[in-house]
């Protein structure tokens, strides 16, 4: 089973329909945490939400209690949310991306996907990571190919993954083969 | 008697009526048996009602839900504003339903003393607000916001010559008018926020209004909007939001986006639409779909709860109608509703015309308070 944690998001539910497509799943304000299905879920998705993550405290007291118990994933404020509690930094960018479509590449031989495959994309975000960033067993995996933007890393090790895209916009060509693959490891 | 005489008759009566867009023409409906006024505490039992009769083609309720009642069914507060005591929503149960096939025509011969508009928010306040909420694009609070002016005259008006106008010039496909004793609304709204049929449900956003001339043809529009990076990236939230919030009430993969990005052409100009549809989940009442689609996203910004809150405390008169939901509840289940935009309330003798355009991280200032401008102007002139 799935639990997502929605950060009031317009976008939420359309990640839980696509990973709906996978497995049972179920969605809570991060505010109305149920413990039990948090308890039982065998993965933890943190949604997409606006600002920034020192803003939800809450989702950054489960991301460290599971982690590694777990296999966490984040989409854009998710994935910016669990870079914040391993030190990164998150800040704002000059360029803005709101209903953007990109040309994103897979730049590591570490990653599930292909070295060199570029995937299109839909982009809704103010802030980004901040570089250079080097934390144990997280590899940025995937990059803008224009501004260079991080777009994805993964720790294979502690099966935590993170989209700073939007694998569930209509914007992004092949999103559901992207979360099957990281629901599959 | 003809049609067009029977509306002249009813509306010299003195009665309530309401006329709303059909596909063909215009539907009257008239001799209302009752009248809700809704507020947050009624709301709730008004839409679980259940009806035994439900054949004809009159068993229904038809109203609007205004924005104030809307943020409330979602928990969303709106602080001490400057109000004018409007219903917060009414709807009608008529008795009477007249389906007039062609346009409107009607001339009461009343000439109007033109008074002046005067705009709640001028130039500079503008300018402050619209950096205010850039600075909130930019940390990620907010990635679209509308901000809304509103133009207000003294006016006594007579809403059948102001819609029959309009009807001549610009037929929007929500269009609507309301004559009720004390109030009355003239709308040309171009906006399904959704229709429900059985288990089918769908939703029509625009993002993206661009002037029709001689030189722009529809293919060039198509072309223009798909050129201009502002109106194409406003249109892609938008359709992400309502796949959102169709995705909240519809059964999982049903969701699909039937047609992407197309223009549309109505007489005066040419809109950028989708239309996203879906199948309803078998225990979805008719309150989870209103709950899970209204306030409508387009006219918001995104993501809705946030930006709701955001300008609900920025905004010190109530909307009333504007942004609110026009439309029908049939006794069966199936609906139609609107959004209120492009829309004129008179009440207590006083006109309030409301417009908003979007502030994005590459808009300006001075062009979006121009464009607030241009779109009041269209209903502005009605006054001429």
């Amino acid at each position: 089973m799935i639990y997502v944690i929605d950060h009031h998001d317009s976008f939420t539910h359309n990640v839980v329909h696509q990973f709906s497509l996978f497995d049972k799943v179920y969605c809570d304000n991060y505010n109305y945490i149920d413990i039990k299905k948090l308890h039982d879920a065998s993965v933890v998705v943190f949604s997409p939400g606006p600002g920034n993550p020192k803003n939800y405290p809450l989702t950054s007291k489960i991301y460290k209690q599971f982690k590694g118990k777990k296999k966490i994933i984040g989409i854009c404020l998710g994935f910016q949310q669990i870079l914040f509690c391993e030190g990164a930094k998150i800040i704002e960018q000059k360029k803005i991306y709101h209903g953007f479509q990109s040309n994103i590449k897979v730049i590591s031989n570490q990653s599930l996907f292909k070295k060199g495959k570029i995937f299109k994309v839909g982009r809704y975000h103010s802030l980004k990571l901040k570089e250079p960033f080097k934390i144990k067993n997280f590899e940025i995996t995937m990059r803008c190919l224009e501004s260079k933007v991080a777009m994805s890393f993964e720790n294979n090790k502690d099966k935590i993954y993170g989209f700073q895209f939007h694998p569930e916009s209509f914007l992004t060509i092949n999103g559901n083969l992207l979360i099957k693959k990281i629901l599959s490891t | 008697m003809n049609k067009q005489n029977q509306l002249a008759d009813i509306h010299n009566s003195g009665k309530a009526y309401i006329i709303y867009k059909s596909k063909k023409g215009f539907d009257l409906y008239t001799n209302f048996s009752k009248k809700i006024i809704l507020n947050n505490k009624n709301i709730k039992s008004f839409l679980s009602r259940k009806f035994k009769n439900k054949n004809k083609k009159t068993d229904l309720f038809i109203g609007f839900f205004g924005y104030e009642l809307l943020n409330n069914l979602i928990n969303v507060k709106i602080p001490g504003q400057k109000n004018i005591n409007f219903p917060k929503g009414i709807f009608y149960k008529p008795e009477k339903k007249l389906e007039i096939r062609n346009k409107i025509k009607f001339k009461s011969g009343y000439k109007y003393k033109r008074s002046k508009f005067k705009v709640n928010i001028n130039k500079n306040s503008y300018a402050k607000i619209f950096n205010k909420f850039k600075k909130k694009i930019k940390s990620g609070e907010t990635y679209q916001i509308k901000i809304c002016t509103k133009y207000k005259t003294k006016s006594k008006i007579n809403p059948l010559d102001f819609f029959s106008k309009l009807s001549q010039t610009n037929l929007a496909p929500e269009a609507f008018m309301i004559r009720d004793k004390n109030y009355s609304v003239i709308s040309c709204s171009p906006e399904n926020l959704i229709t429900k049929k059985g288990s089918d449900i769908s939703t029509k956003p625009i993002a993206g209004t661009v002037k029709k001339t001689k030189a722009l043809n529809k293919i060039k529009a198509l072309n223009y909007f798909k050129k201009n990076l502002k109106e194409t990236k406003e249109h892609n939230m938008i359709v992400d939001m309502e796949r959102n919030d169709l995705s909240r009430i519809c059964k999982v993969g049903s969701v699909k986006l039937s047609k992407q990005k197309i223009v549309e052409e109505y007489k005066d100009l040419f809109h950028y639409v989708s239309l996203i549809k879906g199948k309803l989940k078998s225990n979805i009442k008719n309150i989870d779909i209103i709950k899970a689609m209204m306030p409508g996203g387009s006219v918001i910004g995104c993501p809705k709860i946030n930006t709701l809150n955001l300008l609900n405390n920025q905004e010190k008169e109530n909307r009333n109608i504007y942004t609110g939901s026009f439309g029908y509840i049939k006794f069966n289940g199936d609906m139609r509703f609107n959004i209120i935009i492009r829309s004129i309330l008179n009440f207590k003798n006083v006109s309030e015309i409301s417009v908003a355009s979007g502030v994005v991280v590459d808009s300006n200032s001075k062009h979006e308070f121009n464009e607030n401008y241009i779109k009041a102007k269209a209903l502005i002139d009605l006054f001429k």
